[in-house]
């Protein structure tokens, strides 16, 4: 499984990736929406992009839509640290799947292999 | 105060509860570092052996990442306990410059916040005796436009500098002014009014004029 994890937070998307890696899975990670584009422009796929809701300049649900444009194959959840109504079914709306932080990593890995059941776990 | 209506209650318990929200925001943020970082340290103790040790320098690493976090917290934690002490007392002496590098601060904490600075254009300590709440209302939405109109990247100064005896001017720098972000709403004219305060907003000028006691307010 490879994985797009988009998180303005640098630290807590640097470590999230190194943990998921020690689980098998392959993630590139970037800080900020544009870098992710420029990857995927690129011609890098992904099965499942993980993407923050809230970020400078350009948040994920915006980002989801142009991502959806390159890659509609690609499959996408939602982590945010608001935890309002409206953000949850923002959230449920756009991408179906929408995890609050802080995250518990088994949560995450059950919700990718859920989101994408056709790639085979390792 | 002028105005006590129901709807000006209304608009700063809007107020409150969009800081607070923010404020909540950044400590969910920080505990997820704590809690991926205390994760992966798990993860590591989890895979370590004898051929494999944890290195000390990941350790050291990983230990000072969540130090940093706590640290970042408690920061947090300060400023939410001085933004929620500004209701203490409904008129009250505050200083200028103290309230406005907290509502920076505050405003730090959302999404498209660009960098901030004050700047204290006398030698005389700015007070001015207001409420505080409604003061810091007025100056958080002021400056909330200054970053939707000039995006993530902006850095901008606000500068306190005194008119006459009774009037204090808090000055934005580097106002572009977007059609879509126009400021002051209803709610910022309304909390404004209540204290006295003079909003002079054109394209490329942004002002506040304070009165230095809002019991000269008529």
């Amino acid at each position: 499984m490879k994985i797009l994890l988009v998180d303005d937070e640098k630290k807590f998307a640097s470590m999230l990736a190194k943990r998921l890696e020690l689980r098998g899975i392959e993630v590139d990670y970037f800080f900020d929406a544009n870098s992710a584009i420029q990857r995927v422009e690129n011609g890098n796929s992904y099965d499942i992009a993980v993407l923050d809701v809230k970020m400078p300049g350009m948040g994920g649900i915006e980002l989801r839509r142009k991502l959806c444009r390159m890659a509609p194959q690609m499959k996408f959840i939602f982590l945010t640290g608001h935890g309002s109504s409206i953000d949850y079914k923002t959230g449920v709306n756009e991408a179906s799947f929408y995890l609050p932080k802080p995250l518990k990593i088994n949560d995450l890995i059950e919700t990718l292999y859920v989101v994408a059941p056709e790639v085979p776990q390792k | 105060m002028k105005k006590s209506t129901d709807l000006l209650k209304y608009e700063s318990l809007a107020f409150f509860g969009k800081v607070n929200a923010s404020i909540s925001h950044e400590l969910k943020n920080i505990m997820a570092i704590i809690s991926e970082t205390a994760g992966l340290l798990s993860d590591m103790a989890d895979m370590a052996s004898t051929e494999n040790p944890v290195s000390p320098e990941s350790l050291k690493s990983y230990t000072g990442s969540v130090i940093e976090e706590i640290q970042r917290g408690f920061n947090t934690i300060r400023q939410m306990n001085r933004f929620s002490h500004s209701v203490d007392t409904p008129i009250t002496e505050v200083n200028l410059i103290e309230m406005i590098d907290l509502v920076i601060q505050l405003t730090g904490y959302l999404s498209f916040a660009g960098k901030a600075h004050v700047h204290n254009c006398g030698d005389s300590k700015p007070f001015v005796k207001t409420c505080p709440f409604l003061l810091q209302a007025v100056i958080y939405q002021a400056l909330v436009n200054q970053f939707k109109n000039g995006g993530p990247g902006m850095e901008t100064t606000v500068s306190v500098c005194s008119q006459d005896q009774s009037i204090w001017r808090v000055i934005f720098s580097d106002i572009e002014q977007d059609s879509a972000h126009v400021f002051p709403d209803d709610n910022t004219k309304d909390m404004a009014e209540a204290i006295g305060v003079k909003i002079i907003c054109t394209a490329n000028r942004l002002e506040l004029d304070i009165p230095s006691s809002i019991e000269t307010v008529s």
